[in-house]
């Protein structure tokens, strides 16, 4: 190849530039083609994947959904009794479903001269992760007048009738009549408490 | 003789063939070629690759589609299934805490000797959470502890301390496990000064019991 090109046979000038424009579009195909393709086939296999991966979870979602119908049937049930003891506000108030759940048993008992109040509803721990809907301690104050007898009496139908609702505090104090004994009471239902997320 | 030999070279450089043969000049152009050929053939490759590929995507992606309202369904079912037990675990810490006191409050009755008057029996609401101090990390849903202590009092007139005494002693039965326990404070015994000139000798006490923790947990 002394002398550059122009001192190469004519023969060989032309294998040299064929081999060169052939070299050019080898680099070109590679360049241009081959590496988006590389690029396209990763792109392509990481979509497949996805597409796999998001098929596979359906198949086993959808597979559990038999076992899942049932879990949710059972854990209904179980959620009932804490249905029927939840405390919802009756004409807006704690104090008035209260009243109608508890006086069947009130005059049951004896008691009499009966009032009922609000009083502040006390939070539930909390289970992690956080449910949706929290629960939390509705509670209402009683004050009645009756014998001892007549206020355990009332307590043990209320242990039987709503085993849910629970004595917070107690306070009987003893007057001149044994019949008319003061008690205040403060029982405390379960209730539907704040939302953590809408 | 000596006669002069004369050595004439009438081919160009350019003309002079080689000795190897494999010619570079033949063989150049053929590489290149087949690189360029080679390169058309994996690109071929890829390409038909890629459209196996998208072929595949495009079946899953419609089973995918087909099966979303199903799928979608499935998942609600799965954040309902989550979402009952966590209320259920909440509930079931409030239903653990759930005390029964007729039956012992019953049973005092029973056990109340003849020479004590009772003037009080009580417990008090337990005390509301403090409010947090500043820069105190305090959860918006739940109470600062799960267990509760509250204290049981018992109030009366007696004539002697002997029926107080057999009165505490009887406390202590199993009878009495879910009122109080045995961590008891006498908190006042001294003469009744309420009591009518001219009348008995009267006493009063006061006695408090720590009762059982409620405790609000599984």
């Amino acid at each position: 190849m002394k002398g550059g090109l122009q001192s190469m046979a004519p023969n060989a000038k032309r294998a040299f530039m064929t081999t060169v424009v052939l070299g050019v579009v080898a680099v070109a195909i590679y360049l241009l083609a081959v590496e988006p393709a590389i690029a396209a086939l990763s792109r392509e296999r990481t979509r497949l994947q996805e597409l796999k991966d998001s098929q596979q979870r359906m198949t086993v979602d959808l597979n559990s959904a038999g076992t899942v119908q049932k879990t949710l049937e059972e854990l209904e049930a179980e959620m009932k009794p804490f249905a029927a003891a939840e405390l919802t506000p009756l004409l807006g108030s704690y104090a008035m479903r209260a009243k109608s759940l508890l006086d069947p048993m009130i005059s049951g008992a004896g008691l009499s001269d009966v009032e009922f109040s609000e009083e502040t509803s006390r939070k539930l721990p909390t289970p992690l992760p956080l449910p949706r809907q929290l629960y939390a301690r509705a509670a209402v104050r009683i004050t009645a007048k009756g014998s001892y007898q007549a206020i355990v009496s009332f307590l043990l139908m209320l242990e039987k009738n709503l085993p849910l609702v629970s004595l917070q505090s107690l306070q009987i104090q003893s007057q001149q009549q044994p019949a008319k004994q003061t008690v205040t009471m403060i029982l405390e239902w379960p209730t539907k408490g704040a939302l953590t997320r809408k | 003789m000596k006669s002069a030999s004369v050595h004439l070279n009438l081919l160009k450089d350019t003309e002079r063939l080689s000795s190897s043969p494999v010619r570079l000049r033949v063989m150049m152009p053929v590489v290149a070629l087949f690189a360029c050929l080679g390169m058309a053939l994996w690109w071929a490759i890829l390409f038909t690759q890629i459209l196996m590929i998208r072929a595949e995507a495009q079946t899953i992606d419609e089973d995918v589609k087909a099966k979303s309202n199903a799928h979608a369904e499935a998942i609600s079912r799965q954040d309902q299934v989550r979402e009952m037990r966590q209320q259920l675990e909440q509930l079931t810490y409030y239903r653990n805490s759930v005390r029964a006191l007729g039956k012992p409050l019953a049973k005092l009755a029973e056990v109340m000797p003849l020479k004590v008057q009772l003037t009080e029996l009580s417990f008090a609401p337990p005390p509301f959470d403090p409010p947090p101090k500043p820069g105190q990390k305090v959860s918006p849903f739940a109470p600062l502890t799960n267990v509760e202590t509250q204290r049981f009092v018992i109030a009366g007139r007696t004539t002697r301390e002997t029926p107080v005494v057999a009165l505490m002693e009887s406390l202590e039965s199993t009878n009495f496990v879910t009122l109080i326990t045995r961590d008891k404070r006498v908190k006042s015994f001294r003469q009744d000064a309420n009591a009518e000139k001219g009348k008995r000798r009267l006493l009063t006490f006061e006695v408090e019991y720590t009762m059982p923790e409620r405790r609000f947990a599984k």
